[in-house]
């Protein structure tokens, strides 16, 4: 896109994202971005820092390029160019907190003196929590020194939140898409993954570093029926190199290793939609962050949550939080083996992981059954997007 | 200037032109370790509220108003008095204490600073640590030790605080009166 040459819309959205590690934050806005351009006809413009990392994701994505548009999100590369282009439209959106440069931040300050109504409505887009604090901190304001007001928009689980991304028709084309076996078995057949039964059962595994994976693989080894683990190339299988067969960065999409009766799997990257029905086809899905764990809980599958560490382990307050809720219609007697085993994931235990893995049976009915009614349940009243721009105008 | 995470219950800050103190502090985490803090506030012109959220360096206005060391004497529904050094009185309104005022008991010796705005005492500040004493908690379910597992305890004055588990009904102990956290057994 050239800024130049494309006519000022003042009602376009800037959403601005740091990319932290490769998928995570340019993954939410991502698909943020693509849901307000496709949902509510918004002119999005997103800047991002770091477009080689965001290619991993949106392989048409040309690196090298400035200005670029896909699913009509304008895609700008932030840097100290580009930044002297902005203009400011209906609202500003910083993701993940991330700092709006200070250029922009004077000339805002300049407009409030002279022409305080075209401000946008700026925003601090925060990272999703499923702790009690949310509620209370979401959509206050933030009256900034150099006179300019800033919101708190927090995502979470009930409807005093901002919500949860969620594309409109998404739970009707994962429906879609579950109905049929042989969609699964196409998108195995189309990444290349052999030997692939409909009856086997497959697990994702999209994870940070644990040993906790090294012991569930070694306890699926012995299992009596085939199990395929589709892992990407990348920081889950640094907990693996012990059982690979060479090391991690000579490993290439596609290669498998058989291990007894398991079946490891060198995924290729993926798109988003790519990985939405990755998720959707697996029987079981082991994520991470929050772009795949929100993905994980759409896909209507068991999963666990490997969650950000933080320090002095505050993630594991984050993660009670949310089992509480995942749970809150879950019997006890079902909730207790998944809340251990995620619970001891997280904290890289390896016996306990395999140990509540047991407890907890594949493929178990009810667990399944809370996986589909979650999604509705989490989404309450509406998703992220349609508060989002309720919230921006009412303001 | 100080950051949203050095704000503390009485300090006075700028915004928009006015001055508000600041009456209560909630610090929470977000995704990578970042702070989110909530502030409750009161205009000290217009009488009015309001709570507003900050990232934990954001830069706020705090000013300097006079500040007198005092000590808790007594409390006048709705007023908490405070007295100086010379037995001047000085009456604190109970809103304006916020969550101090769960630390405010009977025969206190804490020296705390007293903040006026316009002659009139606004808020107060206790010192960052406080000794009190718990008047009730569970006994320790399994005997740990190590400080990691916490349990609520009610404080003299009638405050709770999260506290490990090996402390006991008669303990005495310290709190950080920014976060509300219970640091040692003294």
């Amino acid at each position: 896109m050239d800024l130049d040459s494309t006519p000022i819309n003042a009602n376009h959205w800037d959403i601005f994202c740091v990319v932290v590690d490769n998928y995570g934050d340019i993954g939410v806005t991502w698909r943020l971005a693509k849901q307000l351009a496709a949902e509510y006809a918004i002119t999005v413009n997103l800047w991002v820092d770091d477009l080689k990392s965001f290619s991993h994701i949106l392989p048409e994505l040309d690196a090298g390029q400035a200005y670029q548009t896909f699913f009509g999100v304008n895609i700008i590369h932030w840097n100290d160019s580009s930044i002297e282009e902005y203009s400011p439209g209906q609202c500003l959106i910083e993701a993940f907190a991330c700092e709006i440069p200070s250029s922009i931040i004077e000339g805002l300050t300049k407009l409030k003196q002279t022409n305080p109504i075209e401000l946008p409505i700026w925003l601090n887009l925060e990272y999703l929590s499923a702790e009690d604090w949310v509620e209370g901190c979401h959509g206050l304001p933030s009256f900034q020194t150099n006179g300019l007001q800033k919101y708190f928009y927090l995502p979470g689980f009930t409807d005093k939140t901002g919500g949860l991304i969620c594309e409109q028709n998404l739970f009707q084309l994962r429906d879609n898409w579950q109905s049929d076996d042989a969609n699964k078995m196409a998108l195995f057949n189309q990444l290349g993954l052999r030997g692939i039964e409909p009856n086997h059962h497959v697990i994702s595994v999209f994870s940070y570093e644990t040993p906790s994976l090294l012991g569930l693989i070694q306890s699926w080894q012995a299992e009596k029926s085939p199990i395929h683990v589709l892992i990407p190339k990348g920081r889950s299988l640094n907990s693996l190199t012990s059982i690979l067969a060479c090391s991690v960065d000579k490993l290439v999409a596609g290669q498998q290793f058989n291990l007894d009766n398991v079946t490891l799997h060198i995924l290729p990257m993926t798109d988003q939609q790519g990985y939405d029905r990755l998720l959707w086809s697996c029987d079981f899905n082991i994520v991470r962050g929050e772009d795949s764990f929100l993905r994980a809980q759409w896909a209507a599958k068991p999963f666990i949550w490997h969650i950000y560490p933080q320090e002095d382990d505050y993630h594991l307050i984050k993660l009670e939080a949310f089992m509480q809720i995942y749970c809150d219609n879950l019997a006890p007697d079902l909730a207790k083996p998944w809340c251990e085993l995620n619970r001891s994931f997280n904290q890289g235990n390896q016996i306990d992981t395999v140990n509540h893995w047991q407890k907890l049976e594949f493929n178990h009915l009810p667990l399944l059954q809370h996986a589909k009614t979650w999604p509705m349940t989490a989404l309450n009243s509406a998703d992220l997007a349609t508060r989002l721009v309720q919230f921006v105008k009412s303001r | 200037m100080k950051t949203a995470h050095e704000i503390r219950p009485g300090n006075v800050i700028m915004l928009d032109g006015s001055p508000w103190v600041v009456q209560k502090t909630e610090t929470t985490r977000s995704g990578r370790n970042a702070a989110i803090v909530k502030l409750k506030l009161k205009n000290l012109l217009l009488d009015s509220g309001t709570e507003q959220t900050f990232k934990g360096e954001d830069k706020l206005d705090d000013i300097i108003l006079e500040r007198l060391d005092c000590t808790y004497s007594y409390f006048a529904d709705p007023m908490y008095v405070f007295m100086d050094e010379e037995y001047n009185q000085y009456d604190v309104e109970a809103d304006n204490l916020g969550d101090a005022a769960a630390y405010i008991v009977d025969g206190m010796e804490d020296q705390c600073q007293v903040t006026f705005y316009n002659s009139k005492a606004i808020s107060v500040e206790l010192p960052v640590h406080i000794v009190r004493e718990v008047i009730y908690t569970e006994p320790s379910a399994r005997g740990d030790t190590s400080g990691k597992v916490m349990k609520p305890a009610t404080i003299t004055g009638g405050g709770t605080v999260t506290v490990a588990d090996f402390v006991k009904v008669g303990d005495k102990i310290e709190i950080d009166t920014r976060t509300g956290e219970f640091k040692k057994r003294v």
